[in-house]
């Protein structure tokens, strides 16, 4: 046959290919005499369907195999090492498989060097956890084996086996030990790989080992890799400290450039990293920058490109290498070079680089063109000044062809820009309403719409935007034309003078066939018919807390006995739009520096500087509120999961911040969240074991009231414990406390605890725990239940009106001499602290030095009730703060409480 | 010719194929996993020996291996009274398959060199022989150990080598 020489004849030869042919062709493995030549070409065959993701059943896979079987007869070594190819891929399919162990273990021991080691994987990949044991000599024997192939061999399906047979290959580290001083550069690596799975659960085993070989027995550059990155997670482990840092830095030196940029990049991931310890990090990486080898240079400066999130300083060095490579015949270079060069440049040169990049937008993929429409979006947020230039290109981006993440993004980046800075808005509008003009995508034509909608009537000339709006109510799908009903409704709403012409044209829309389209017209125009409707509807600056309201929808859907009674929304607390809008740009940061950084460190760059300039831009506090809410809406989802906690309704408040019960280095850590439920109270202990040789078991917490100053607590029934099954080292676990308010009860309480266990010994490497274990307790710190904890911040515009409203009836006033509070701004804090209340009407914020203070809270207490509070304040430096506390609501009783928890 | 050696686990198969093929008696061997694979040359036969596991989770795989093949030997271990039931029930499920009938099968009582072990009449009569009618016979009692009568078993097989 002239396969070798003929590309197409091969080609022809597998083209057309079924698997019920090949799989017939088997028959030819139960010959005799058996044609090596033959069979090889078979096996070929199938394992080329396999290779084209072709599935085999079980049935025919176990057929196959067993013919397979009879090739072992034969002992041609090429076909034997296509019979060991085929067992792997039958090995997962096809049954019985173990079926030929006895033949491969005699390959193992056979004379020819050559099929050893495919015989060793092959041996690995039939053998089951069962049947490890009666392979164990083979593979200890092979990993020492002089004969790298056969080691490497060995120590790879070792590396397979570990995950289901811990213990058997976890007593083989002898071996292991041993070939990692092999001779053999590949060797090494693999053996370090291993080594590096049987010890990682020891951390003092895991540094003593890179320890060891930091000081230069290693030969591999792939083993030095393994090395820094080792290194790099012990460092990231041990939070703050830089022990491995030397060793990192001494690896910027090594050799092999592989080494070095490993290296390199585990110090630029190092979290809270130092503009020192970078340095010699990103001068490293400077010198790839101008390597001839493309590959480097794309390591590069995709690594600084990621820094310069963060550090733009750090990578400003670079600055000049980086220009050059704007010109990289490889787009990819260039794109990410130019990305990077717009974090790290000043404002004088961004027109130059703008002029760049328009140059070759054309050349590169959709993916790129992300990449670099993210960068302007950061750059215009930098240089507020340069608006303009980034708005024009943004804007003839987005009329170019484009995948709809490519739109999105660059639509995303308009609203961004034209939320940060408003001098922007008019010019970035008009480009979007040209962009809707001829929009493929519904889903960005109804975003921008609804932008058009909020903004547009706050503009100069708002009417030039009706036009545009209009005409996709004539031409578009359902979709648009309704969110064009909308937007144009708010123009109708907001701007009072173009209202008659707006109604004009939404009462033709009253004629459209979809009905979502005439429902929405309709609403606008009876809305707009009074100013008191359009007042009472739009003119709302609060809005309600959509998970909340989200959360609470569902579970009351999901919950027939709850739909006797109509969907409480008072129950829903509202939050006004600043707060929302923050939030809102809070989880986009957060999504966008998730990508940015590492999965490991993405706690640490929440934290890093360049995140915090849109949460401060927000508003203020934004970032803090919306945090706890994320929290609160993980207990939540956490609690959704146990059936006895569901059954008790929306959670009305959880304490926003864990209390610490134990010190944070004690044995056991705990911490508790209250959740306060309509009729309930869920006391959730989250624990943590900080002991890695043991682990406990049914873990519980017994309470006890331990004071009780308002006599209530009798009203508290414990209802039940659901106890952490077990708490193993380091994997947090929750425990919840029930406790049925009768009567709906709030008292003030404390409770002493006690945690309660069965501890069991462990091995800390395997994390497998002794049968036999002992009960024990643990005494943990008491834990107060506030005036605080049954009350649910709201948000309050317009305090006077409702403070009148409610009125004197029930009112209650009282004078305080707080003597120990140094200053006013501590005073707000620490009331607000105390009654768990919202500030209004921007009242939280005080002067460093003011001495007078009026403070405004609002909030809602469980059961539903309404309360105002209005703090009166005055600092004076030999009495301290003077504070007379007011506080309105329906029930005089829980207004004097409420004075009175300022104590 | 393609013989295959079944039996229930410690009847000998392996030792008994190993002394065929080398004429030496090696003791202790492991357990086999699947099967082993053992050409031997006898005069001018060729014999592919397919030398089963015995353990119950291969026993379900005999049947694979004894397709159209010259004869199957079913080796037992006399000596071990308490197991003959159970081989005597897996022979019989054997040769119940309907792609074996008519493979002529040769059943040998090993370790005759053992205290207790049972002569072939009672083999015979313990495995239920006598009952087995679609197919050709044969039982021997023989020592894989002593070489007691491998010579007549040798025999038996070369006979059997043509009769395909």
């Amino acid at each position: 046959m002239s396969m070798k020489k003929d590309d197409e004849a091969e080609h022809s030869l597998y083209a057309g290919l079924d698997r019920s042919t090949a799989l017939q062709e088997a028959r030819v493995f139960n010959e005799t005499p058996i044609s090596p030549r033959k069979c090889r070409a078979t096996i070929t065959k199938i394992l080329y369907l396999i290779y084209q993701s072709e599935v085999l059943q079980t049935k025919e896979a176990t057929e196959t195999f067993f013919s397979l079987t009879k090739l072992f007869q034969n002992q041609d070594t090429s076909l034997r090492q296509a019979v060991y190819l085929l067992i792997k891929e039958l090995s997962t399919v096809a049954e019985d498989v173990i079926m030929v162990t006895a033949s491969l273990s005699k390959d193992l021991t056979s004379k020819s060097e050559i099929s050893k080691a495919n015989a060793i994987r092959a041996l690995c990949k039939i053998t089951d956890a069962s049947m490890i044991q009666g392979i164990e000599r083979f593979l200890k024997q092979a990993i020492v084996d002089k004969n790298h192939a056969i080691s490497s061999a060995a120590l790879v399906s070792s590396l397979h086996l570990f995950n289901n047979s811990k213990d058997v290959v976890r007593r083989w580290a002898n071996e292991v030990q041993e070939s990692v001083n092999s001779k053999t550069g590949i060797t090494q690596y693999h053996a370090l790989g291993l080594l590096y799975q049987i010890r990682q659960h020891d951390r003092m085993a895991v540094i003593k080992l890179v320890q060891t070989l930091s000081r230069g027995t290693l030969r591999s550059p792939f083993a030095y890799c393994m090395l820094v990155r080792y290194s790099a997670k012990i460092m990231d482990e041990e939070e703050g400290a830089r022990s491995m840092y030397e060793s990192l830095e001494g690896w910027l030196r090594h050799r092999n450039e592989m080494v070095v940029y490993e290296a390199a990049r585990a110090i630029c991931n190092i979290r809270d990293v130092t503009a020192k310890e970078i340095f010699p990090a990103v001068s490293a990486l400077q010198l790839m920058l101008v390597s001839h080898k493309p590959s480097l240079r794309f390591a590069a400066i995709r690594t600084l490109n990621k820094l310069a999130l963060t550090l733009p300083a750090a990578v400003a060095q670079c600055n000049l290498d980086m220009e050059n490579l704007i010109t990289d015949p490889n787009r990819s270079i260039a794109t990410y070079a130019i990305t990077t060069l717009l974090k790290t440049g000043n404002e004088a040169s961004v027109d130059r680089l703008m002029k760049q990049i328009t140059g070759f937008m054309s050349e590169i993929s959709d993916d790129f063109k992300i990449i670099v429409v993210d960068a302007i979006r950061s750059l215009c947020l930098k240089f507020p000044a340069k608006q303009s230039v980034m708005i024009n290109f943004l804007s003839n981006i987005l009329r170019d062809e484009g995948g709809y993440e490519f739109k999105r993004s660059i639509v995303e980046a308009i609203f961004d820009i034209t939320y940060h800075i408003p001098d922007s808005k008019e010019y970035a509008l008009s480009h979007l309403c040209e962009f809707i003009e001829d929009c493929e995508f519904t889903k960005l034509a109804v975003r921008i719409l609804h932008l058009l909608g909020v903004e547009g009537p706050k503009s100069a000339t708002p009417s030039k935007f009706i036009r545009y709006i209009y005409n996709r109510i004539i031409l578009e799908n359902a979709t648009v034309k309704a969110a064009a009903v909308s937007a144009m409704g708010h123009f109708a709403v907001e701007c009072p003078e173009l209202r008659p012409r707006i109604r004009v044209l939404l009462t033709r829309a009253l004629d459209d066939n979809d009905d979502e389209v005439r429902d929405r017209a309709a609403l606008f125009l009876r809305v707009t018919s009074s100013d008191e409707l359009a007042s009472k509807f739009f003119g709302l600056a609060d809005t309600y807390s959509w998970p909340t309201l989200e959360s609470g929808l569902v579970n009351y859907l999901a919950h027939p006995e709850l739909q006797r009674a109509p969907f409480d929304i008072a129950s829903i607390p509202t939050i006004s739009r600043d707060q929302e809008e923050a939030e809102k740009q809070r989880q986009k940061t957060a999504k966008q520096e998730n990508i940015a950084a590492l999965p490991k460190s993405a706690a640490a760059a929440s934290a890093a500087p360049s995140s915090n300039k849109f949460a401060s831009a927000a508003g203020s506090g934004g970032g803090g509120v919306s945090a706890a809410v994320d929290a609160i809406k993980g207990y939540a989802a956490a609690m959704e999961k146990i059936p006895q906690l569901v059954m008790l309704g929306p959670i009305f408040k959880s304490s926003t911040k864990p209390v610490e019960l134990t010190e944070s280095e004690t044995e056991y850590v705990v911490s508790c969240v209250k959740h306060v439920f309509a009729g309930h109270l869920v006391l959730q202990f989250n624990c943590r074991n900080t002991i890695n040789d043991v682990l406990l078991e049914n873990v519980t917490v017994a309470m006890t009231v331990e004071s009780n100053d308002d006599g209530l607590a009798g009203g508290l029934q414990l209802e039940g414990t659901i106890a952490a099954p077990k708490l193993a080292y380091d994997v947090p676990g929750a425990i919840y406390v029930v406790y049925k308010r009768l009567g709906g009860v709030s008292p003030v309480v404390t409770f002493g605890n006690t945690l309660k266990f069965v501890v069991k010994d462990c091995d800390p490497a395997t994390g497998e725990a002794d049968d036999e274990g002992y009960e024990d307790e643990y005494l943990i710190e008491d834990l107060e239940l506030t005036t605080a904890d049954y009350m649910q911040p709201t948000m309050t515009l317009d305090f006077k009106s409702k403070w009148e409203q409610v009125g004197q009836e029930h009112e209650q006033v009282e004078t305080f001499e707080l003597s120990a509070v140094p200053s006013v701004k501590v005073a707000v804090t620490q009331i607000i602290d105390v009654l768990g209340m919202e500030a209004c009407d921007g009242t939280g914020n005080v002067q460093e030095k003011a001495t007078t203070h009026q403070l405004l809270l609002s909030g809602m207490f469980v059961g539903g009730v309404n309360v105002l509070v209005r703090c009166r304040m005055a600092f004076d430096a030999s009495s301290g703060v003077t504070l007379e506390i007011a506080a309105r609501c329906t029930d005089a009783e829980l207004c004097e409480r409420i004075v009175n928890s300022i104590v | 010719m393609e013989l295959t050696l079944v039996g229930l686990q410690n009847s000998g198969k392996t030792t008994l194929v190993n002394v065929i093929a080398n004429g030496e008696f090696t003791e202790d061997m492991i357990p086999t996993v699947g099967f082993n694979m053992r050409k031997v040359t006898k005069g001018a036969v060729v014999m592919k020996l397919w030398d089963l596991g015995g353990q119950a989770r291969f026993r379900a795989m005999w049947e694979r291996y004894c397709r159209g093949v010259n004869a199957i030997v079913f080796v037992l271990d006399s000596a071990d009274h308490a197991k003959i039931p159970a081989a005597r029930t897996e022979l019989h499920t054997l040769l119940d398959k309907p792609q074996l009938v008519n493979i002529p099968i040769l059943v040998l009582g090993n370790k005759n060199d053992l205290p207790g072990a049972l002569t072939v009449e009672a083999v015979i009569e313990q495995m239920g022989l006598k009952s087995i009618t679609n197919r050709e016979v044969s039982c021997y009692s023989i020592s894989a150990k002593n070489s007691v009568n491998i010579d007549l078993t040798l025999q038996w097989l070369t006979k059997h080598a043509t009769s395909k």
